[in-house]
């Protein structure tokens, strides 16, 4: 199989909800205990047991409003920063279908992949003090992907905005209904995801400017990712290496020059 | 004159005996705090290349990750509570040793000069007097403080700034974290096989378990801290000039 994307249409989703529900329940995941905010967006952030969560902001324009909502999730970036930083190799791309998940079991709650995602997806369940804890994300239903269902956001979504399958499908898909939007009074309207961190495998239909969304417009893959793992790494190896045989080196000469006899 | 040889203070005791004069040099606050630091730092450099490697994975998966990661926590508290200890409990010769370690002079240029002919060859015609702590041993402790310092303002963010701080800044804490362990780790080996290995140096060892070293010892490899700036300066003109005319 080739890789595999969503694609959500913004401009179709009236904030039902449902999608946050299904991915509870199919996930197993426990409701929240939550306060009135005087917002329907609830709970007030995604967590280690809600994984997605629809945002609800309100774009004044004029003397309108309206009103734009976000699916938020895992973008299953097609470079994903989270999975080069984890140190056990619980984060890991599906090769084929291009899904990020976390292997709880392997993950040690050390929380890289929460500083280091540009989207600041991942979140952890941990104890401040003792560190001990696991991370969490969307792992877009891999398991009921890989037996061939969709997700399980996407099955229940009753507006049909979203959709799932071959990620050049839902590209083509998507610029098809972003040119609809022009036409029909959205200039602003644009498909995001095609090339920003790889590829994104959550691809989002959207009205207006995606900052507006409270989307980066520019994600960027974290340069310190970079220097940690492509030089730092390398680095440690080699000043270790030339230290270790720097001495041994030192050692050998010493022992040949300095008369050990003379030596009290 | 080579290595430590005793050629100044042996006394003939009784029977011809040699004995040797001790001076104190390190109080046992100062000894608990270099080995309680070395303890806790090898466990935080082992427990952290497990997260740092990506060839230990296997150590940092799972449960067992986990409680690398705490042992690290834990060894981090002891880390930087033995300084604290010994700034409170010795205030004066905690700043004694800081101001010692951190003060440079001509005498330590020439001390790097003359290093690699010492400590590979062992000629020691004329080594620059030393304080009491000599100038590689004040280049260690100058690294490892700097070192620490680093440690422990990336460390605590790391800690407890997960989802406080901006991740731009997190991710910096985590580069600087890491090349301050480079560093450190790297000065360890050198101070490692300068202190236990080579061959000529088992006199810091001895002194950094017992408290003491031989008056001799110091005489001549901490000839300022013995003598004095002054004393320590003709004994190290008369022997220059002695080296000059044993080559003409």
């Amino acid at each position: 199989m080739s890789r595999v994307a969503m694609l959500i249409d913004e401009s179709i989703c009236m904030a039902c909800r449902g999608c946050q529900v299904a991915c509870k329940q199919w996930n197993d995941l426990p409701a929240e205990e939550t306060t009135q905010r005087g917002t329907y967006e609830n709970p007030p952030d995604r967590s280690a047991v809600t994984w997605q969560l629809v945002r609800f902001r309100e774009h004044v324009q004029g003397d309108s409003v309206q009103w734009l909502f976000l699916t938020e999730g895992c973008f299953h970036c097609g470079n994903p920063a989270c999975v080069e930083v984890c140190p056990t190799g619980a984060l890991k791309q599906d090769p084929d279908l291009g899904i990020v998940t976390v292997e709880t079991d392997l993950c040690n709650g050390c929380g890289y992949c929460t500083q280091f995602c540009p989207f600041g997806i991942p979140r952890l369940d941990t104890d401040v003090l003792t560190g001990e804890g696991k991370a969490f994300k969307c792992t877009m239903c891999q398991d009921r992907v890989s037996n061939g269902l969709t997700p399980a956001c996407v099955k229940t979504c009753p507006a049909g905005a979203m959709d799932f399958g071959d990620r050049e499908a839902m590209l083509a898909k998507g610029h098809a209904r972003v040119e609809e939007l022009k036409q029909a009074g959205f200039p602003n309207a644009n498909l995001y995801g095609e090339h920003e961190m790889g590829g994104l495998g959550r691809l989002y239909v959207l009205k207006e400017r995606p900052s507006l969304y409270g989307l980066p417009e520019n994600p960027q893959y974290p340069v310190m990712a970079n220097l940690w793992q492509g030089l730092l790494q390398p680095l440690g190896a080699l000043a270790f290496g030339a230290a270790a045989v720097g001495v041994l080196g030192f050692w050998v000469i010493a022992r040949r020059n300095i008369p050990m006899e003379e030596v009290e | 004159m080579i290595g430590n040889r005793v050629h100044a203070v042996q006394e003939a005791g009784e029977g011809g005996a040699i004995r040797i004069r001790w001076i104190p040099k390190y109080s046992a606050m100062e000894r608990v705090f270099h080995w309680g630091h070395t303890v806790t730092f090898l466990l935080l450099a082992m427990t952290g290349m497990i997260l740092f490697f990506p060839f230990l994975r296997p150590l940092a998966r799972g449960d067992g990750g986990q409680l690398i990661r705490l042992v690290h926590r834990g060894a981090a508290i002891g880390y930087g509570a033995l300084p604290l200890m010994y700034i409170i409990l010795e205030p004066r010769r905690a700043w004694m040793s800081l101001k010692s370690v951190f003060k440079v002079s001509r005498y330590d240029v020439e001390w790097v000069k003359g290093m690699i002919p010492y400590y590979m060859f062992g000629r020691h015609e004329a080594m620059a007097p030393q304080d009491r702590f000599n100038t590689g041993e004040k280049l260690n402790a100058v690294v490892i403080i700097l070192g620490s310092i680093v440690f422990a303002a990336t460390g605590l963010v790391m800690w407890f700034g997960k989802g406080l701080v901006p991740i731009g800044l997190f991710q910096l804490m985590v580069v600087l974290h890491d090349l301050a362990m480079i560093v450190t780790v790297s000065m360890f080996i050198v101070h490692l096989y300068l202190a236990v290995v080579h061959p000529l140096m088992w006199a810091g060892l001895v002194s950094m378990r017992f408290g003491v070293t031989s008056a001799a010892y110091a005489q001549e490899h901490h000839a300022l801290w013995y003598y004095g700036p002054e004393r320590a300066k003709e004994i190290y003109e008369a022997q220059k000039a002695e080296a000059e005319s044993e080559k003409e």
